[in-house]
């Protein structure tokens, strides 16, 4: 009966919403049963700007109407919001709610699986509907999330996640949205952390690169040799972690990339150009310096979190709250994400992330914008399966 | 002395030095004290120490023999010996700081002492040159990075460009900073190299005088032996080295070398005259005693690293015309060579016949099991390859001796002064065959070296852009390091702004400040201008005291955790504050101004803290707070009893929360105890003097209420258990740290009169913060508490501005007191609240100027002040950015020009503040990317 929630973009957050507050936070809230009228708010539409004092009419789950003024029928429920803000509720581009409950404890972890290549599992099917993080990062205003694998190389597929209700299936948006892909690391500063380091890439970089990419190139082929099998033999035995690959390989569902470095970027926006698949870059620290290669192959960044330290001990100190103002500046399209850096605990979070990068340059309606519209225009995010 | 004769006779005089390390190795593991540097500088320390006890107790022992004899320790004896005979002792110094910090500690102990130095010393020269200390100096100057790509030049650090170009001068410029220093080969790969560094050194202006001194004279007199050698003189050893010319001109070679009179044959001739190619004519051949005739009669050989792994090549001279014999290969073959010919026909045709046939037909064999010592050259080689030019067609001959297919070469190296080298011996073949064979330096080795001089006048111009420096000194040596300190206005006055004050006074609106002498002078409105004052317009901006964060890693170079032990009082942070962490420049960028630098929560009592000041381009000791009064670290719970270890490692006590609780009362028994003892002592001295402890003297400082304890804790009842049992032995706790249960037990934290510096919202992390709330520094504030929010993290501690504001979200707390979650309240945690934390008169003129609102989370820190000097300021970081980046553009090319290879590990790599973390590894919330990498 749930699954008639209310779409993406009718899901508001209202600091007054009633119903999602009565009670205790578990409780998912009940469908609508009539109309809600909220009154004299100033109306952050993302899509369509701010209306200072205007109506919202609720009906169904669904926004049925935005006017200066519309008149409350005795049969709605009405919500004067008065000195207040609506906004669209805030979607976390990436994160691990539900799947991560305390970080250091293994029972309670379940984004990673054994091995390198799972494409085939689904990060949907372990959501924790009952995570305490869920009605912490909703109370903040977070209302969906994509939620993620991470290990490995390839991880497994992505969902967008409601944050409320009953089971994983009612709150799921939309499963195997994505999946999800840990680019290999090639040295240099990126993969300087503290500890022994400062080895140098060898002078081949060339050959050690292309085989930290064997993996990869080779599931795709992998992939498209199973596909043609399947063609050719209705009785080829099913090879789940290939029949996952399939939509992928056919540029069907994207690919989001966990890169930062420079290089990681090249060689994955290469890679996915070769290979013809869709994709977006998730991490990105490193997209201010290919921005016209992003641009040119028409990439949506993911910028992990802007509460980020710069990736190198030269960079400039705000190079990470500065970076979403230059992906502005040069026409990249982007969303804010609140970063797995505390599990799932750090999600509520979220606004603030985007709002820190306002002290730096950007505007602050693409503030708003990269924590609600445009993580729901990435591929594939936005509508219902 | 390096002669060939035993042993014994070599030594000239036995223990003239004692090493010291302040440092131990890194991944030493955390089974076995010291596993930092800051434990191993208490270990030296607490060594020292023992050191002074045992030779008390043995003296009060021969006085008054009735008294029990003290255990007899033969390391604390022959310490004690080496100091009472006034010998040196040598400490290592990885880096310029760890220099300062050995003078330091050698003088703690009046210690005599000659550093070892780095090769960074230049970088804090000053302080260097004021340590009057004698350094023993590398010349293992660093390789240029690898900028062969554009991914590589963006992660090569200005830092290690900069010094690869200064390093050189190192030995100069602290020879024109009056610094005696001696020079070794150490750290070079290669000891041959020694000479040419040193060359090299002098030609970055090191006076060769001084240089062949620091070789010679110098290191003799230091250990005491310069009565018989460093010198030619009648009556010294005859340890002489013969060159061919001025011995650090570039070309002059070593022609032989003597010790006591004798040459050693490795010395006897410069070993790495055999490297080149050497011209080998085959003079004989027979096979048992009968003659024949070899395939050819001269051949070529290739040497190469004669001093490491010796390889050496056979360059046989051009196959003979094919024979007719085959005519189906050459049909086969035709076809190729018309490729290639194709190929080549844009290249000039005379060039192409000449060179063809020695290219294509050119052979080299390598050989195998190649020796070189004894002056004699041993190899293994192919024979079949070796005669394969004998006939067209090899394998009727080959098939009798095809299972034994290795010719021996053996050829002694002969020559010596005036006579050329030359290298004479035999090639023996599977079959018996002996070739006698001669050869001699090719011609084509040396007139390549002519060819360089006849450029002389390139040389010359590229010489001096070698030496010309791009670089430009500043502290620290790196990116956004300072050329000078700021200055300090004698007068500055902020006219017209919001002034956050942190104290009593509140917000001020359309207010003035007057700073003078780097004090606060005067707060309020409408203020006369003194005169020649600075003056800050205030009217953009909103400002606030300098924020403080009472929970902070940053600035350490030797670990934060020694937490081998459950206790380790002795250790102290204050040991390694590393001034040229960029944490401190990157959270000064977010209005940070002073931050309490803490041990980490490995163990029950940790090591001591150290408050600091974020005086960015000052050396360490200038960042100390001083007055801070001193604290210490204690934790509680999960990181203490290694709930998150691995269940093997999992073997020191205390492994649970009672056992936590029964520690502290077991140490402060044995504190007391130890206390009483020196109470006794002091009063009537009898008896052997009690051993002074450093772990218990700290321990005895918090029952004197002398030292301040700062404990991690997060649930209530381990709070509360540590509340009851400070109260029962009189100890007020200082902070509470993390205390993220602290709204549950607000009263009794109240009661017992701690303060409390929390997270404002992080949790989830760990069991034992899952039941954290955002609303608990506001609950704990409403219930009396001095509430503080802290970062314990590089990220966190650049915006604690928006920490703060968290407080009015959660809870409500009025802005200004939210403010003082991070201004005054750390302050007054860390007793310091008489100097700093808020804008009041006749304290430090620590503040920050924001774009906004300091609460709000799109403000930003325009400006940050500490003692009245500008310490960030957006615009000279702007041009800091630009400045660092044609810096780096130009080494970079410097680098290109100069054609040296890359070294193949950043000379960066091994410098301790890569080495160790400066974050607390133990706590279960540092889950950012870089840390990530490490596990993997």
């Amino acid at each position: 009966m749930y699954q008639s929630f209310v779409s993406l973009y009718s899901s508001l957050l209202v600091l007054a919403l009633t119903h999602l507050t009565l009670g205790s936070d578990q409780i998912p809230g009940a469908p609508q049963t009539k109309p809600i009228l909220i009154q004299n708010a100033v109306l952050h539409t993302v899509s369509n700007g701010t209306l200072i004092n205007h109506c919202i009419l609720l009906k169904e789950g669904k926004i049925a109407q935005i006017e200066p003024v519309i008149a409350a029928q005795e049969s709605y429920e009405v919500i004067d919001a008065q000195g207040k803000h609506v906004y669209p509720g805030l979607f976390d581009s990436l994160s691990y709610l539900g799947l991560v409950e305390v970080d250091s404890i293994n029972a309670s972890i379940d984004n990673a699986e054994v091995g390198s290549l799972n494409p085939n599992v689904r990060a949907a099917t372990a959501f924790n509907p009952d995570s305490e993080a869920i009605p912490v990062a909703r109370a903040n205003g977070v209302l969906f999330s994509l939620v993620s694998p991470t290990g490995g190389l390839v991880s497994g597929r992505a969902a967008v996640m409601q944050l409320d209700g009953w089971t994983w299936e009612d709150m799921t948006v939309r499963a195997d949205t994505s999946m999800t892909i840990q680019w290999p690391r090639f040295g240099g500063a990126q993969g300087r952390g503290r500890g022994p380091r400062g080895q140098r890439d060898a002078e081949s970089g060339e050959s050690e690169s292309s085989d930290r990419l064997s993996p990869l190139h080779e599931i795709i082929r992998e992939t498209r040799a199973y596909m043609k099998a399947k063609v050719s033999d209705p009785k080829t035995s099913i090879d789940m972690r290939l029949e996952a690959m399939i939509p992928i390989v056919e540029g069907k569902t994207p690919v989001m990339i966990v890169a930062n470095s420079l290089k990681q970027i090249q060689t994955a926006v290469a890679f996915c150009q070769l290979h013809g698949l869709k994709m977006i870059l998730y991490g990105g620290a490193d997209a201010a310096h290919c921005s016209q290669l992003l641009k040119e192959a028409n990439i949506p960044v993911v910028l992990s979190a802007v509460y980020r330290l710069p990736s190198r001990r030269d960079a400039a100190y705000d190079s990470m709250y500065a970076l979403p103002a230059k992906l502005q500046t040069e026409g990249i399209r982007f969303s804010i994400a609140s970063e797995g850096r505390f599990g799932a605990s750090g999600v509520r979070n979220l606004p603030y992330n985007a709002a820190a990068a306002c002290g730096f340059g950007l505007d602050p309606e693409v503030a708003l914008r990269s924590i609600t519209l445009s993580p729901a225009e990435n591929p594939r995010n936005s509508h219902r399966r | 002395m390096t002669s060939d004769s035993p042993l014994a006779a070599n030594v000239l005089r036995s223990d003239t030095t004692m090493h010291v390390r302040l440092t131990v190795s890194r991944n030493r593991g955390s089974a076995s004290y010291p596993s930092s540097p800051m434990g191993a500088v208490a270990l030296a320390r607490q060594t020292f120490l023992d050191t002074q006890w045992y030779d008390a107790a043995m003296r009060a022992y021969r006085a008054s023999p009735d008294l029990p004899k003290p255990e007899s320790d033969t390391a604390l004896d022959s310490i004690q010996q080496h100091i009472a005979s006034g010998k040196l002792f040598i400490f290592d110094t990885p880096n310029e700081q760890y220099a300062l910090r050995a003078d330091s500690f050698a003088k703690e102990f009046g210690l005599k002492i000659l550093l070892k130095g780095s090769g960074q010393e230049y970088q804090l020269m000053d302080l260097i040159s004021k340590t009057g200390r004698t350094f023993i100096l590398p010349v293992n100057f660093p390789k240029p990075p690898n900028v062969g790509t554009i991914e590589a030049v963006l992660d090569t650090e200005l830092e290690e460009l900069m010094h690869w170009e200064i390093a050189p001068e190192n030995p100069a410029r602290l020879d024109r900073a009056g610094v005696p220093f001696v020079l070794t080969s150490s750290g070079l790969s290669d000891p041959s190299e020694f000479v040419a560094q040193i060359r090299k050194a002098i030609t970055r202006g090191l006076d060769p005088t001084k240089a062949l001194a620091a070789v010679t004279t110098k290191p003799a007199e230091l250990l005491g032996v310069a009565d018989q050698i460093g010198k030619i003189r009648p009556g010294y050893w005859a340890n002489i080295i013969i060159a061919n010319g001025d011995l650090w001109d570039q070309k002059t070679r070593i022609e032989e070398v003597w010790v006591r009179g004798n040459r050693p044959a490795a010395a006897y001739k410069n070993e790495k005259d055999i490297d080149g190619l050497w011209d080998i004519s085959i003079l004989d051949a027979r096979t048992l005693g009968e003659p024949n005739k070899p395939p050819f009669e001269k051949f070529q050989v290739s040497i190469k690293d004669s001093l490491k792994k010796v390889a050496a090549t056979l360059l046989l001279p051009p196959l003979p015309e094919p024979p007719a014999k085959a005519p189906a290969e050459d049909a086969g073959k035709e076809p190729a060579a018309a490729n290639d010919a194709v190929a080549k026909d844009a290249e000039p045709k005379p060039n192409e016949t000449k060179e063809e046939p020695k290219k294509d037909t050119h052979r080299s064999i390598k050989t195998t099991a190649t020796r070189w010592s004894d002056l004699t050259l041993n190899a293994k080689t192919s024979a079949k390859e070796l005669l394969a030019n004998s006939a067209a067609d090899p394998n009727p001959e080959k098939s009798e001796s095809s299972d034994s297919n290795v010719a021996l070469v053996s050829m002694a190296l002969i020559g010596t002064g005036d006579h050329p080298p030359a290298l004479v011996g035999t090639i023996q073949l599977p079959d018996g065959t002996q070739w006698t064979v001669r050869g001699t330096k090719a011609p084509s080795d040396e007139p390549k070296k002519e060819d360089k001089n006849n450029d002389s006048k390139k040389d010359k111009d590229s010489k001096e852009k070698e030496l010309a420096l791009i670089s430009t000194m500043r502290y620290p040596l790196a990116s956004f390091g300072l050329e000078s300190i700021p200055e300090q206005p004698q007068v500055l006055v902020i006219q017209n702004t919001i002034l956050w004050t942190g104290g009593p006074a509140g917000i001020l609106r359309d207010a003035d400040m007057i700073v003078r002498n780097g004090k606060v002078d005067a707060i309020g409105i409408d203020l006369p201008v003194p005169e020649g004052a600075q003056i800050i317009d205030g009217s953009k901006y909103e400002v606030s005291p300098g924020l403080i964060d009472c929970h902070s890693h940053m600035a350490t170079d030797s670990g934060v955790n020694e937490g081998t032990q459950a206790v380790t009082a002795e250790v102290r942070i204050g040991d390694f504050i590393n001034a040229e962490d960029v944490t401190i420049y990157r959270q000064l960028a977010g209005g940070l101004t002073s931050a309490n630098i803490l041990h980490g929560s490995a163990n029950p009592i940790g090591g001591q803290n150290q408050v600091i000041k974020l005086r960015w381009g000052m050396p360490y000791e200038e960042l100390k707070f001083q007055g801070a009064p001193a604290g210490i670290k204690f934790a509680l719970g999960e990181n203490v009893k290694q709930s998150n270890w691995t269940d093997t490692s999992r073997t020191r006590y205390p492994q649970s929360r009672m056992g936590v609780e029964q520690l502290f009362r077991e140490r402060f028994n044995a504190a007391r105890e130890y206390e009483r003892n020196w109470k006794q002592w002091n009063l009537a001295p009898k008896g052997l003097p009690p051993r002074r402890d450093l772990e218990l003297d700290a321990i005895v400082e918090i029952l004197r209420k002398e030292r301040w304890i700062h404990c991690h804790s997060y649930r209530q009842d381990e709070i509360l258990a540590l509340i009851r049992v400070c109260d029962e032995y009189g100890i007020t706790i200082g902070s509470l740290q993390h205390i993220l249960e602290g709204y549950k037990v607000a009263e009794a934290i109240a009661k017992h009169g701690a303060t409390a510096s929390s997270f404002s919202d992080w949790w989830a992390y760990k069991l034992e913060v899952y039941d954290a709330i955002p609303h608990n520094g506001a609950l704990m504030h409403q219930q009396g508490i001095v509430v503080s929010f802290n970062s314990d993290d590089a990220e966190l501690g650049r915006h604690m501005n928006h920490e703060a504001a968290k407080a009015v979200k959660y809870g409500g707390v009025d802005p200004h007191s939210a403010l003082q979650f991070v201004t005054l309240n750390p302050a007054k945690q860390l007793r310091i609240d008489k100097q700093v934390g808020s804008l009041e008169i006749g304290k430090d003129a620590d503040f920050v100027l924001w774009s906004g609102s300091p609460l709000s989370v799109r403000s930003r820190c325009e400006q940050t002040w500490i003692d009245g000097r500008k310490y960030f300021d957006r615009q000279t970081d702007a041009q800091m950015r630009i400045r660092d980046a044609q810096l780096h553009s130009k080494l970079v090319q410097k680098v290109l020009e100069s054609g040296e290879a890359s070294g193949d590990r950043s000379s960066l790599a091994d410098d301790p503040s890569r080495l160790w973390p400066n974050h607390d590894e133990y706590c279960h919330h540092h889950h950012d990317e870089q840390h990530h990498e490490e596990h993997e």
